[in-house]
């Protein structure tokens, strides 16, 4: 209960954190002003209508903006709207982003950044599988033959793994499988033109996405590879195995019953970890790809002509992200550790 | 003493060695930069396109020969202040001559041929450049013939020419050497390549003869490139006189698409990356060791607050809100650097905590307590003692992710514009479509690089591991993630 209150902790220091430094830089002023000056271009056309009078029409806008200001807090200071501003992000109602579209061409933040969530998730939920997959099933299997020469050669290659930038290797593989032997596309996530909905649309998707996955699983396999097998070892090491096998239990029940089910929850927690690596490194490899997530929107909002309010929303969404899925996680973990129950 | 064993222990297990000589290696060529760069290397030379002006763009490094069956033509920069014949004083012989000797010998024309002229300085009336390119089968080329400046309203004698920005003149594309190209296939017998096709480069003209209807032959040996000053007054100079032959290969690591040698940016990056990779792994674990002592030694509501701010700062995932704090306060090292420690001292704060806690209740504190000690004594005398390795060795492992986090900030184009580092120049790469173009040597070595100074550091802290946890000298092993 403890680990939920600190993610909704989590979620609520992330709002402040964002609300307030936009607060001080005056950007939560500029996002105001532009929802405003939106408001009432809006409005002029049908205010003409009415009004003849240029000179009238301008001073009725003017009264219009006035009110306006008032009712969006503009005329107090930045920290007497806090709790607006905090619901707005909640909300993704950021107002318009300024040369960011989204693909059904709307330039609401909302639609932009959710368009993209779906793709993120993609990346995200596939890589963590195969990590997960390949972590326990070759570190398992590691920790059962400490210091040998497999277990020396994937030592060294998780020590590499580690210090390798995700998102080079990806450049590595867009230089050697698009680019020296075409084999896999060098970005995008279908071809163009697109094929038809259906089997062929989906074989292209996974055509596009074979690279920026296998990099991911790539970067973050090696490190939790040995993180699965140091705890399994730790656990081995512990006198309960000892008398397991004292007992004369089989090694196949020793291993199952008493290491891997007590190395599970950590084994778990090693994999949550995992995530804050990969969720930064899916917006690197986003980019590298041009996968149309929500981490190449990031690059984006970025380089060119910057787009603080979809950056604002990117920010959020990754930490809702990361937040829900340890959430998903905590839960998993009650069910492994049989010492953690929730009354 | 624990001191000496982490030295010795570093000494005995195979992967500090190696991080031991990798980081004295590093430590070395740093040292190098900072001593013969300037402090200003980004904006003075690195973001100045006047410097690499003369360097042939995007080219490959110079020892990819070796690998391939034709020979390129290598990039050559002369650079002359002596003329070989200066006027005597005589009424008829007002003339500088300068010459430029050069070998060409490659399977390919260079690809361009430029020279410049610098400092020039006249009394009466403005000199004639002319320059000659002589040829190894005798033939010679006039490629640029023009008149300096002559005198602005109000100006007056001795007139100053080209003494902040050279004359630059890309020989290879001038309109009289087309003429002189022109001219020569004229007076030969045999058909030539028809004008629309040798125009475009004219290299291929001015360093060959027509091998065939389609094309010309490279005419390897040695050349000479003739700049004749021709002045009106003795006491008229020329300074310097520049020229380059265009070579289709460059230096150690090739140059960018800004002609830029990538081997002089990415050597600046080396220190760049150390000062950033230390600093920060320095106050982070100042600050979090600092906030472990306190926290664990002191207890009370001060525990509280500090464990509960570590617990929320450490499940902050990093990188989302690290490109958000640096597009909000600006791209500037330092501010990036204390971003990064503010989202990353809760690790060693915890750890640090755990094993104040265990001492505190051990007899060495009790003794100390017993004799009367102050707070701050026990502290720092009986206490942070026996953590010192172990923040030693953190120190040494948070430095790869702080030198990672940078790069990926930089490719992200978040990176400090005025210091060039390896995440920005392979930024560059990448936004300017080399990966996509095959420029390999503009994306892998800066990525080699980065992977070579964190896992240098890598080593380092796998080779105190035993001194920092012994229970893994037991399994002979070392332990990476925690």
């Amino acid at each position: 209960m403890v680990r939920g209150i600190t993610m909704v902790l989590v979620l609520i220091a992330v709002q402040f954190l964002l609300v307030i430094s936009l607060g001080i830089t005056g950007l939560s002023d500029r996002m105001l002003e532009a929802v405003i000056g939106e408001e009432l271009r809006a409005l002029r056309p049908s205010l003409a209508e009415t009004i003849r009078d240029p000179d009238e029409l301008e001073y009725a806008l003017r009264v219009r903006r006035e009110e306006l200001q008032t009712s969006y807090g503009l005329d107090r200071p930045w920290y007497h709207r806090l709790p607006e501003m905090v619901s707005r992000v909640f909300t993704l109602d950021l107002g318009e982003a300024h040369t960011l579209r989204s693909f059904t061409g709307s330039n609401r933040v909302a639609d932009i950044v959710l368009e993209r969530l779906p793709n993120t998730m993609l990346l995200l939920t596939t890589s963590l599988i195969f990590t997960a997959g390949i972590g326990i099933a070759v570190g398992v299997r590691l920790a059962s033959k400490v210091g040998s020469l497999s277990d020396r050669i994937v030592s060294y290659f998780s020590a590499v793994s580690y210090a390798m930038p995700a998102w080079w290797v990806g450049i590595l593989f867009i230089l050697l499988f698009s680019f020296r032997f075409p084999i896999f596309p060098s970005g995008g996530m279908y071809g163009t033109p697109p094929p038809p909905a259906g089997l062929f649309r989906f074989l292209d998707l996974l055509h596009h996405a074979f690279l920026p996955i296998i990099t991911l699983v790539l970067a973050s396999a090696g490190p939790y590879i040995y993180v699965v097998r140091t705890m399994t070892l730790d656990v081995a090491q512990a006198d309960h195995v000892t008398v397991a096998r004292a007992k004369g239990l089989t090694e196949k029940v020793v291993s199952r019953r008493h290491i891997l089910r007590v190395a599970a929850p950590p084994i778990v927690t090693g994999l949550v970890l995992g995530l804050a690596g990969s969720l930064g490194g899916s917006i690197l490899v986003e980019t590298v790809f041009n996968w149309q997530g929500m981490g190449r929107l990031y690059y984006e909002a970025v380089v060119g002509t910057p787009d603080e309010m979809v950056i604002v929303a990117l920010t959020f969404m990754f930490t809702l992200i990361y937040v829900i899925a340890r959430m998903i996680l905590e839960v998993l973990y009650v069910i492994l550790d049989p010492r953690v129950r929730y009354q | 003493m624990e001191r000496h064993r982490l030295l010795s222990e570093l000494k005995k297990s195979g992967p500090g060695k190696v991080g031991v000589v990798l980081f004295a290696l590093l430590i070395t060529v740093s040292i190098y930069v900072v001593f013969t760069y300037p402090p200003d290397f980004g904006p003075i030379r690195w973001s100045n396109p006047a410097v690499w002006a003369d360097n042939p763009k995007a080219a490959p490094p110079a020892w990819i020969h070796l690998f391939s069956d034709t020979r390129p033509a290598e990039h050559q920069v002369f650079e002359t202040t002596s003329p070989v014949h200066a006027p005597s004083g005589e009424t008829h012989d007002l003339e500088y001559v300068f010459q430029i000797p050069f070998t060409h010998q490659a399977d390919e024309p260079p690809t361009f041929l430029s020279f410049a002229l610098a400092r020039a300085v006249y009394h009466l009336r403005p000199p004639v450049v002319t320059v000659l390119l002589e040829r190894p089968d005798g033939e010679e080329f006039t490629l640029y013939r023009e008149i300096l400046r002559g005198p602005r309203p109000g100006e007056s004698p001795p007139y100053q020419r080209h003494f902040t920005e050279p004359l630059r003149v890309l020989l290879s594309a001038e309109r009289r050497a087309v003429e002189a190209v022109a001219g020569f296939l004229k007076g030969l017998e045999d058909p030539v390549p028809p004008q629309e096709q040798w125009q475009r480069n004219l290299t291929a003209a001015l360093f060959g003869s027509p091998a065939s209807p389609e094309a010309f032959g490279v005419l390897s040996g040695d050349y000479n490139l003739v700049v004749r000053v021709m002045v009106n007054d003795p006491a008229d100079s020329v300074e310097k006189v520049r020229a380059v032959v265009g070579g289709s290969v460059f230096g150690a690591l090739g140059t960018d698409i800004l002609g830029r040698d990538l081997a002089e940016g990415l050597l600046f990056g080396l220190p760049v990356a150390l000062l950033i990779g230390l600093t920060a792994s320095l106050i982070n674990t100042l600050v979090g060791t600092s906030l472990g002592l306190v926290s664990g030694y002191l207890g009370g509501v001060a525990d509280v607050i500090i464990q509960r701010a570590a617990d929320i700062v450490s499940n902050i995932p990093l990188l989302p809100l690290l490109i958000f704090m640096v597009f909000i306060l600006g791209p500037n090292l330092w501010i990036i650097i204390l971003i990064l420690v503010a989202f990353s001292w809760p690790g060693l704060t915890i750890m640090v905590r755990t094993m104040v806690l265990q001492l505190r209740s051990g007899s060495e504190v009790e003794a100390a307590q017993a004799l009367g000690a102050s707070r701050t004594r026990i502290i720092f005398r009986h206490i942070f003692p026996h953590t010192a390795p172990f923040v030693f060795a953190q120190l040494v492992f948070f430095t790869p992710s702080a030198i990672l986090a940078e790069a990926g900030l930089s490719f992200l184009g978040l990176g400090d514009p005025s210091i060039p580092t390896w995440g920005q120049i392979l930024e560059h790469g990448f936004r300017t479509g080399a990966v996509f173009l095959g420029y390999w040597w503009w994306v892998i070595p800066p990525g080699l690089l980065i992977v070579l100074t964190a896992i240098t550091f890598m080593f380092l802290a796998l080779g105190m591991e035993p001194v920092v946890n012994p229970r893994l000298r037991r399994a002979r092993s070392w332990r990476l993630w925690r």
